[in-house]
């Protein structure tokens, strides 16, 4: 797929938005009701944004418009100041479902690995990348095994590891912790914030999908609310919380009790 | 344990059927005494002198060759084919129709229509084969590739997998259970084209064989020929689940099912 992003629009650095999104909407069918209507909002490098909003608002739209997956109906989606018009190198996606996007007929090595063909890497420094991205996930002796031989937080962090294995730019997730139970979906969370604090001097950029607000609180940056059907943005929230994040800590602290009511109190009103 | 006991109960009971079905069709045919229907013991002891020679060997041989070349073009074409009309909706489309006239034609009918064009050889009796072949292996490869989830197809497309890497990284081993029942249905319908093309014409094999010993008169030859096509049919099911459950180790974990 040649020409997966366009002629710049805009040049860094006086402009320090890693992705930006302009009056983004999306309508299917020409006909059909808008499922996402005038988005615009920057993510900086290095920055955590979390996406939240009621089921229907268009949030896995929004990533799929973000990743080049599917095309804008209308807007733009600029990846380092490129318009995305296909999947971008520079970007990888975690879904949800980890047991349908892992190959289960390839060891977890050899899914970790499969990011990296063509890439001009030797086979040696593949395996020595994605070994690397593994131990980086908290996994340990488990390179030979298959996908379904482990648990699905285990499963999890092997898509992860495949996310990162190629030095992503930007990283999307897709409510990625949505299929796990309460206790693995915490650790998957600490995972992740070492991902962005600890990636070896680059400054990850994620975009975090997620119906869960306490989740996306503890994790972000900023946090961005879609209103229901046609998702429009509705507000945006910096959450102010200091890092390094803690579980028990940062979740009773007073200032992640005002940022969640306040979102809690935003999707209830547009709700209304 | 218990289940256990009940499995290896059930396979016991599975072996005295089959016992039984030999032992009735052994005390009939001697209350009988039909030159026609001889005891299974008849059959069996001739077979024992028979089968070790090669007037019995060489024709197995000749069905074996043409069984392997028909399933490997038939299977091969279906393989290619299913790929395509897998991966590609507009492909599906065109072919759809086409290919579900022809499946619905039974094989044999066209046996008379080969021999027309290709003659009383071996050619029609491989045409037929892999025409019969090709079938199941097409459906069930379609179906396999159709079933690919989307967050796969999507992984794919986000790392800039061509439609060569797609095709034989992604499609064929997410397929490939799909693609292993029809091969394994597709075996019984290879062997039963074998022995129709071979009722057919001058030549060999296992069907002439068994056609041959009957105007004959050779009627425990006869049956010896038959009982081994039953026996040739399952050895090879029994080699394909073996090799089955070798290649698809993954495919059992993953779906938590047991091997048999």
């Amino acid at each position: 797929m040649p020409g997966t992003t366009g002629p710049p629009v805009s040049r860094r650095p006086d402009d320090l938005a890693v992705l930006r999104v302009t009056q983004l909407g999306k309508r299917y069918g020409s006909e059909g009701p808008a499922a996402l209507s005038g988005v615009s909002f920057d993510v900086a490098e290095g920055e955590l944004l979390a996406v939240v909003g009621p089921s229907g608002c268009g949030k896995t739209t929004l990533l799929r418009l973000l990743c080049g997956l599917t095309p804008p109906s209308d807007g733009a989606v600029l990846v380092n100041g490129r318009p995305v018009l296909g999947p971008p190198r520079e970007l990888a996606l975690v879904f949800q479902d980890y047991s349908r996007s892992l190959f289960p007929w390839l060891s977890v090595l050899r899914n970790v690995m499969f990011p990296l063909r063509g890439v001009g890497l030797s086979k040696a420094e593949r395996i020595v990348r994605a070994e690397a991205a593994l131990v980086e996930m908290g996994l340990h002796g488990v390179a030979r095994k298959y996908p379904w031989e482990l648990s699905g937080g285990m499963q999890q962090r092997v898509a992860l590891a495949r996310a990162i294995v190629s030095r992503p730019e930007i990283l999307l997730l897709d409510e990625p912790f949505a299929s796990v139970d309460a206790l693995t979906r915490a650790e998957l969370q600490d995972v992740l914030l070492r991902v962005q604090s600890e990636s070896g001097g680059r400054a990850v950029t994620i975009v975090h999908v997620t119906h869960d607000i306490d989740e996306a609180v503890y994790l972000a940056d900023r946090v961005l609310i879609l209103s229901p059907a046609p998702g429009r943005l509705v507000r945006s929230i910096e959450v102010g919380l200091a890092r390094p994040r803690a579980q028990t800590a940062t979740r009773s602290s007073a200032r992640f009790l005002a940022v969640r009511n306040e979102i809690h109190a935003v999707i209830a009103a547009g709700q209304e | 344990m218990a289940t256990l006991v009940s499995r290896v109960g059930r396979r016991l009971l599975g072996v005295l059927v089959f016992a039984a079905a030999l032992g009735i069709w052994e005390v009939w045919a001697r209350s009988e005494g039909l030159f026609l229907v001889p005891p299974v013991s008849a059959v069996a002891e001739r077979a024992w002198q028979v089968w070790p020679t090669a007037d019995f060997l060489l024709p197995v041989a000749a069905s074996l060759k043409r069984l392997a070349a028909g399933f490997a073009i038939g299977a091969g074409i279906g393989v290619t084919v299913g790929l395509v009309m897998g991966s590609s909706r507009r492909t599906r489309r065109t072919l759809e129709p086409l290919m579900e006239f022809s499946r619905a034609i039974p094989p044999v009918a066209i046996v008379p229509a080969a021999i027309v064009v290709l003659g009383l050889g071996d050619a029609m009796r491989i045409a037929v084969i892999a025409f019969a072949v090709c079938f199941p292996v097409l459906v069930n490869t379609i179906e396999g590739v159709r079933a690919v989830s989307p967050e796969a197809r999507d992984t794919a497309s986000l790392l800039h997998v061509g439609s060569m890497g797609r095709t034989f990284r992604i499609y064929l081993p997410a397929a490939l259970p799909s693609i292993v029942a029809g091969l394994r249905i597709a075996i019984s319908i290879g062997l039963l084209m074998v022995v129709i093309s071979e009722f057919l014409g001058e030549g060999d094999g296992l069907g002439r064989y068994i056609l041959f010993q009957q105007s004959q008169f050779n009627i425990p030859e006869m049956y010896g020929g038959i009982l081994f096509l039953g026996l040739l049919g399952y050895v090879l099911n029994s080699l394909f689940l073996v090799a089955e459950h070798r290649v698809l180790a993954w495919h059992y974990g993953a779906a938590g099912v047991q091997t048999p």
